[in-house]
């Protein structure tokens, strides 16, 4: 097993530095200049030249890219071009923030829907599972900004159950967070229980299933007891690789609900071409992507013996 | 003598402090909100020039001018000074009296946290800092060349780095006469000058708030402006607090109809009238217009999707759906802003036919783009001077080019392209990639191929498109103006021939006689001589065709019916002026 994880630790690295570099080409190499972004259409060429200097942008492309490997090892972005503050604290606080959008939907849409999907499954083709399936895919061909724009005005401005916007830090972002976690919860509800369903019928007909059932078990113990172990697999695939995302937060819910979180610092970082934020984020994300595949592969091993043996 | 703060201000001074800690509803406050729509950049004056952070900047700092709230057009007044500055017989030298009295905000960077009184000493310490070539100031075009030695004492802070000490350095041009006064000379005679003294980014800064916080005076900004700022919040609420010890009083004059509108109930109060402004980061427009309907928000700008909705065209005239009209106020203003095509004069084809730029003239339907794309939320520009700046054609009565396909195709034929034949594919570069502006393109296309010209859209972000109009890499341009101070010199120096590329002349226009009636105008007082001469550089501009004229945007705004004294001004925030009538908000929005 240690020799497995140190394989796979030691795998990370090509594929992060091969991230980087990517990140860094589309940035530094191919992207709008920052330096003209920053200082507007009245820039002098001397002003230009001077903000360049500043941030290290006359330096050859290569002396460049060293710098940025350094800052990815000491977690040290610098600071913004457009704001000048610190890259890290905004990075960290905003992070939190994102996690407090998108993990209690993310922790609650799981149970509910794994046992959703369990309960169509057991009476699969019957009218629950009929009108579901419907349901949902319905569901999942709208866009989730229509969920945003329809909530936000049913449920705040009509109904005044909710505020319509804002947020504060502490207990009381409860009160702020609660509309855009029910929009979270629906918007996964459909993807979530139909490839869950799916992933428990396929082991409702595996032979081992219908020799249980043979032997007299009941549907629910079949489904308990043989089936959802079987299924944890794909399952765990789809939650851990879903994790970078919720750090990432929702740009959608952070936008619409005025909510601090790193999926704004990300939108607004790509107005305003602030390169340091762009990088820091594509980067951190990419780390986080691979460390969390990581992770599922960690999982299944622990989860079957044959994995290790690959 | 020990410096005594009279009881009522200190009391004044701790009930608002302590209010800071507070939600400021939750208190009988009179309090404005109003939404942010995006974040500011900086709170630290020189380092920013986006309105939202100068909005902000405005409350909390003060300048040496400021822009009167009431009279239109647009004029300067003193803010932090006594009078308006006195010019010396040869125009070369502002004579500066600063008003006494004036105190900065309370702050940890001052002995025992108590802010002193401004001084002169302020003033030019906050002029050399906007110099400082380290603080890559956006808006130093609004002094370069203008001040005898500020550009040799700007290099010589770029030659010793943001960490080079500059600080011993003279400036020839400025001169302290005492603690409340000083001069200013100018390399020429320029009173554009007083112009840049009205920008948020030459606000007075104390020297000890820039000493204590550095970098980070973004984060603590003190000044003697009419609100102090409890806690800078980037992306959350801004809570502005009433400063008990601002300077300034409400206007006595107004413009014409302003007294009937009861604008000047309040003149002569002591500002600001409210206790809080709250401010909000809501950057979508469909909770802020929920907000506003519900009265969270006492008003807001009117967003383009909103705008279909609320608003209905009379004729010339707007006004709101009888569904909103009983509950809410509604108001526009021009923008100090145009539109236009830049053709490229250097390109071999435009360049050489004057014909043929005057038939694309009368191809261009801003007309259409105005009414199809904007929902009519601007005005065809007949000069390139916005409606609202001293010199628009209201004074100068220009005429335009319309849509006209008949002309056009009489004008192609005379260039020598018949029902254009012959002629390739024009190139226009949009500095958008967006929906919006491929729509636009999308709607000029079919115009210009009913006289069978054809063009071709290439869409680029706003740095290419810089570094292309600045290389005169184009072949037409679709560009905009955003007015740095409300004068149509402003304008017109877009097709000034020493102003071609890299400068903002992107057509490369070069017209002797043009240049020579820009020359005598610029530095000209606003009256029937200067209107003259801009009729005059109006029919060159017309004849030779180098830029095809816009519009001028309209800003519109939705208030809830309790808001008092509001005009929109486009040059400095109105909420010290505004007021809150609480017996009103209080019964809440009529239904």
């Amino acid at each position: 097993m240690t020799a497995y994880v140190l394989r796979r630790l030691l795998l990370t690295v090509p594929t992060v530095l091969g991230v980087a570099l990517l990140t860094f080409l589309l940035f530094n190499a191919f992207g709008p200049d920052p330096v003209r972004v920053a200082l507007g259409q009245h820039a002098t060429p001397a002003a230009i030249a001077n903000l360049r200097q500043q941030w290290g942008l006359d330096q050859s492309l290569a002396l460049q890219f060293l710098d940025f490997l350094r800052q990815i090892v000491t977690f040290d972005y610098g600071k913004s071009f457009v704001t000048g503050e610190d890259l890290a604290t905004q990075l960290k606080a905003g992070a939190l923030v994102s996690l407090s959008v998108t993990a209690p939907p993310f922790i609650v849409g799981g149970i509910v829907n794994v046992a959703l999907a369990l309960v169509i499954a057991r009476w699969r083709e019957g009218l629950l599972d009929k009108t579901s399936r419907a349901l949902f895919i319905a569901g999942m061909s709208i866009s989730g900004l229509v969920y945003v724009l329809v909530l936000q005005y049913v449920l705040a401005f009509m109904l005044g159950w909710f505020p319509i916007n804002g947020y504060v830090s502490g207990p009381g972002a409860v009160a702020y967070l609660a509309l855009p976690w029910i929009i979270l919860l629906v918007i996964s509800m459909g993807p979530d229980i139909r490839l869950y369903r799916t992933l428990f019928l396929d082991e409702a007909n595996a032979d081992y299933v219908r020799t249980a059932r043979s032997k007299g078990a009941s549907e629910g113990r079949v489904l308990m007891r043989h089936v959802l172990p079987n299924a944890w697999i794909p399952i765990i695939t789809n939650n851990v690789t879903s994790l970078p995302f919720l750090i990432l937060g929702s740009f959608l819910m952070e936008r619409f609900f005025s909510i601090p979180g790193i999926g704004s610092l990300t939108i607004d970082a790509l107005g305003r071409g602030d390169l340091p934020i762009l990088k820091a984020v594509t980067v951190l994300s990419a780390i986080a992507l691979v460390l969390f595949n990581l992770l599922s592969d960690l999982l299944y091993a622990w989860a079957d013996p044959r994995v290790r043996l690959v | 003598m020990l410096n005594r703060t009279p009881l009522p201000t200190a009391l004044a001074a701790l009930l608002l402090s302590a209010a800071a800690l507070l939600p400021a509803q939750a208190q009988d406050l009179k309090v404005l909100t109003y939404a942010r729509t995006g974040q500011f950049e900086s709170l630290d004056p020189p380092r920013q020039f986006d309105s939202e952070s100068h909005d902000v900047i405005a409350m909390v700092y003060s300048t040496l001018l400021r822009y009167a709230y009431l009279e239109r057009p647009y004029k300067l007044e003193p803010d932090l000074l006594e009078r308006m500055p006195e010019l010396s017989a040869d125009k070369l030298t502002y004579t500066f009296k600063l008003r006494k009295g004036v105190r900065f905000h309370d702050n940890a960077c001052f002995p025992g946290g108590k802010g002193r009184e401004m001084t002169a000493d302020d003033v030019i310490f906050s002029l050399r800092r906007f110099a400082d070539a380290n603080l890559n100031v956006k808006s130093w075009f609004l002094m370069d060349g203008a001040v005898l030695g500020l550009d040799a004492f700007r290099a010589a802070t770029a030659k010793a780095g943001p960490k080079g000490d500059t600080s011993k350095l003279a400036i020839e041009g400025i001169k302290k006469i005492d603690a409340s006064s000083f001069s200013i000379k100018l390399t020429k005679p320029n009173p554009l000058f007083l112009f840049s003294l009205a920008s948020s980014s030459t606000s007075v800064v104390p020297p000890e708030a820039v000493a204590k916080y550095g970098d980070q005076l973004s984060a603590n900004p003190v000044g003697t402006g009419p609100f102090t700022l409890a806690k800078v919040e980037r992306k959350g609420v801004l809570r502005l607090m009433k400063n008990p010890n601002y300077h300034g009083r409400y206007p006595t004059v107004g413009a014409a109809g302003d007294a009937d509108k009861g604008l000047l109930k309040d003149a002569g109060k002591k500002l600001p009238l409210v206790d809080v402004v709250e401010m909000p980061l809501i950057e979508e427009a469909q909770p802020r217009m929920l907000k506003l309907l519900k009265g969270e928000l006492d008003w807001q700008g009117l967003d383009r999707a909103n705008f279909s909705k609320m608003v209905a065209k009379k004729g010339d005239d707007f006004a709101l759906t009888p569904e909103f009209a009983a509950r809410f106020k509604i108001y526009y203003t021009p923008g100090i802003d145009n539109t236009y095509w830049a053709l490229n004069l250097k390109d071999p084809l435009l360049g050489g036919n004057k014909k043929l730029r005057q038939a694309l003239a009368h191809l261009v339907d801003t007309q259409a783009q105005i009414d199809v794309l904007s929902n009519g939320r601007g005005r065809k520009l007949k000069s390139i001077v916005p409606l609202d700046l001293p010199g628009s054609e209201r004074d100068t009565g220009a005429a335009t080019y319309d849509y006209d396909v008949a002309k056009a195709k009489k004008l192609l034929a005379e260039a020598g392209y018949p029902d254009g034949k012959g002629l390739p594919v024009l190139e226009v570069m949009f500095s958008a990639t967006t929906a919006a502006a491929r729509t636009s393109a999308d709607l000029y296309k079919a115009r210009f191929a009913a006289a069978g010209v054809q063009i071709k859209p290439d869409f680029v972000d706003f740095p290419t498109y810089l570094k292309r109009v600045e290389s005169a890499n184009f072949q037409i341009s679709d560009s905009a103006w955003q007015g740095d101070y409300p004068d149509a010199e402003n304008f017109y120096q877009l097709l000034y021939g020493k102003n071609g590329p890299p400068g903002p002349n992107h057509s490369g226009f070069n017209n002797a006689a043009y240049d020579k009636a820009y020359e005598a105008s610029r530095y000209m007082a606003n009256g029937p001589e200067r209107v003259a001469l801009f009729k005059q550089m109006n029919e060159i501009l017309r004849d030779e065709v180098p830029v095809v004229l816009g519009y001028n945007t309209l800003r519109f705004g939705i208030q809830q019916n309790w808001v008092r004294n509001f005009k929109r001004n486009l040059m400095a925030p109105e909420f010290m002026y505004m007021d809150v009538d609480v017996a009103l908000k209080k019964k809440g929005i009529p239904q």
